[in-house]
């Protein structure tokens, strides 16, 4: 399973791409990341939970691809649901110091 | 140094009609004051000077702010840890928000005659320790959001600051809710481009405001002091030279264009908002530098006519560019240096007033190879 997350948008604009290989992870990570994807539901979650622009808030898009699924998430900061959050979070922390 | 009672603008007489007709009984005396000596001095074809007397008349009617603490969670608002005319706590963002956004409602109110975004004295809200290790600031809507940049990280792993330590940043966010409640710009594309600007226009001249600094004497940067001292860069961009605020292995170079040939099309960020805002952001800067003076003065005014009067949420450079133009004959006159000023600012930026809209390289190309299809739905 790969999961992406790319973060737009922001006061400054700013790009902030990452993404993972569950297989890639040691146990116990890949573990969390997918007790976090099952928390979201995130397979049956609207492609796009953004209703409204708001000025300067991050955008997400979150993907997660498995062998027999894909499947897309836009968010905002406003926007985001409390199930949703952890995954965010826990994704946030890889991707801001780079590690997988 | 001034003081709050200094009066440092002119009052155009529109702006002085409009205090008249629709300010508080305090207010409107004192711009029927002002109206009068305005017509006396201007028969004798000079500026006026007004004196300090309306000023302090019309100082901190109105200012309602409350400061929240988020606490480092999501959940907004927080709880109230400040609310106007508290003293100051020991907690410096929550200072910097009460103080930065007293600041920006001052220099609306004092300048241009507006009390708070709504121009009907609505209450301004922040909230601040938004969240761990956010390096950014919103307007939800509603109220101002600030996080504490990377504060969770490892000192010299930082970037960034937490994100009201800079005061045009805060200008930046009322000057959205300003813009919610004037011209309504849509965030995307062009117009969104063109919000974001306008947040930079009033943001900086908060800070210019402040500072009590001329246009040539003011660094014209936003963000400045965000960066620790781990980035290669000054600020998070610069509206005197667009693009090079900051050049640093991890945050990469600074995007912005500071002209239309260079306008990039993206579908990241709503349509680039925070990337082609150097565009109008420079156009303002060299209106200002043209002008002299302060700029909120003059080119701010005339952007804020532009803003509360001219411009709607379909709006793009070349409306803004044409509607400065036309603010600045009706403020300043026809041919005026004012106006000029303006021309001249949109031509260094490749919009030429009255010009078409161009479309952009990534249309025209595709309108080229027959693909304009692919634009619609
Ligand atoms: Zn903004």
């Amino acid at each position: 399973m790969r999961i992406s997350y790319e973060r737009s948008g922001g006061f400054m604009g700013r790009k902030l791409n990452f993404s993972v290989d569950l297989e890639e992870l040691p146990n116990d990570q890949a573990e969390t990341l997918n007790r976090l994807l099952q928390q979201a539901d995130f397979f049956n979650l609207p492609k796009d939970l953004i209703s409204r622009p708001v000025p300067d808030e991050f955008n997400y898009i979150i993907t997660v691809e498995t062998a027999t699924q894909s499947h897309r998430v836009r968010v905002s900061d406003s926007s985001m649901t409390d199930p949703l959050r952890p995954l965010l979070d826990d994704l946030f922390q890889r991707a801001r110091t780079g590690k997988g | 140094m001034f003081t709050q009672r200094m009066v440092y603008c002119i009052l155009p007489p529109y702006l002085l009609r409009e205090i008249a007709q629709r300010g508080s009984p305090a207010q409107r005396a004192s711009a029927q004051r002002a109206i009068i000596a305005a017509e006396q001095v201007r028969s004798q074809r000079r500026t006026i000077q007004a004196n300090s007397a309306p000023m302090e008349a019309v100082s901190a009617a109105g200012k309602q702010r409350y400061v929240y603490d988020a606490k480092q969670s999501s959940v907004l608002p927080g709880i109230l840890v400040r609310k106007e005319g508290a003293p100051a706590v020991s907690d410096p963002a929550v200072n910097e928000a009460y103080d930065g956004s007293g600041t920006t409602y001052d220099l609306y109110y004092a300048i241009y005659g507006r009390n708070s975004l709504d121009n009907n004295g609505l209450k301004l809200d922040s909230s601040v320790h938004y969240q761990k290790g956010y390096d950014n600031a919103f307007w939800d809507g509603q109220q101002m959001v600030y996080g504490d940049g990377d504060e969770d990280l490892p000192a010299p792993e930082r970037l960034f600051n937490r994100f009201t330590i800079a005061i045009d940043v805060i200008g930046h966010e009322l000057t959205h809710g300003v813009t919610q409640f004037a011209a309504n710009l849509d965030y995307s594309g062009q117009p969104g481009a063109l919000n974001e600007s306008i947040s930079d226009v009033f943001g900086s001249l908060v800070k210019q405001y402040q500072l009590k600094q001329t246009a040539g004497q003011a660094d014209w940067l936003i963000g400045q002091g965000l960066f620790t001292s781990n980035v290669k860069g000054v600020a998070l961009r610069s509206m005197k030279a667009p693009g090079t605020a900051y050049d640093d292995p991890v945050l990469g170079k600074d995007p912005q264009p500071g002209n239309m040939k260079d306008y990039v099309n993206t579908v990241e960020d709503n349509g680039g908002v925070h990337i082609n805002s150097g565009i109008p952001n420079h156009a303002f800067y060299v209106t200002s530098i043209n002008i002299g003076g302060y700029a909120w003065d003059k080119a701010g005014l005339i952007w804020y006519k532009t803003l509360t009067e001219k411009l709607g949420n379909q709006s793009n450079f070349q409306n803004a560019a044409d509607l400065t133009y036309a603010a600045a004959g009706e403020l300043f006159g026809t041919n005026s240096l004012e106006q000029n000023a303006v021309k001249a600012g949109w031509a260094e930026v490749g919009i030429i007033i009255g010009g078409q809209t161009q479309e952009g390289c990534f249309k025209a190309t595709l309108r080229k190879l027959g693909l304009s299809g692919l634009l619609k739905g």
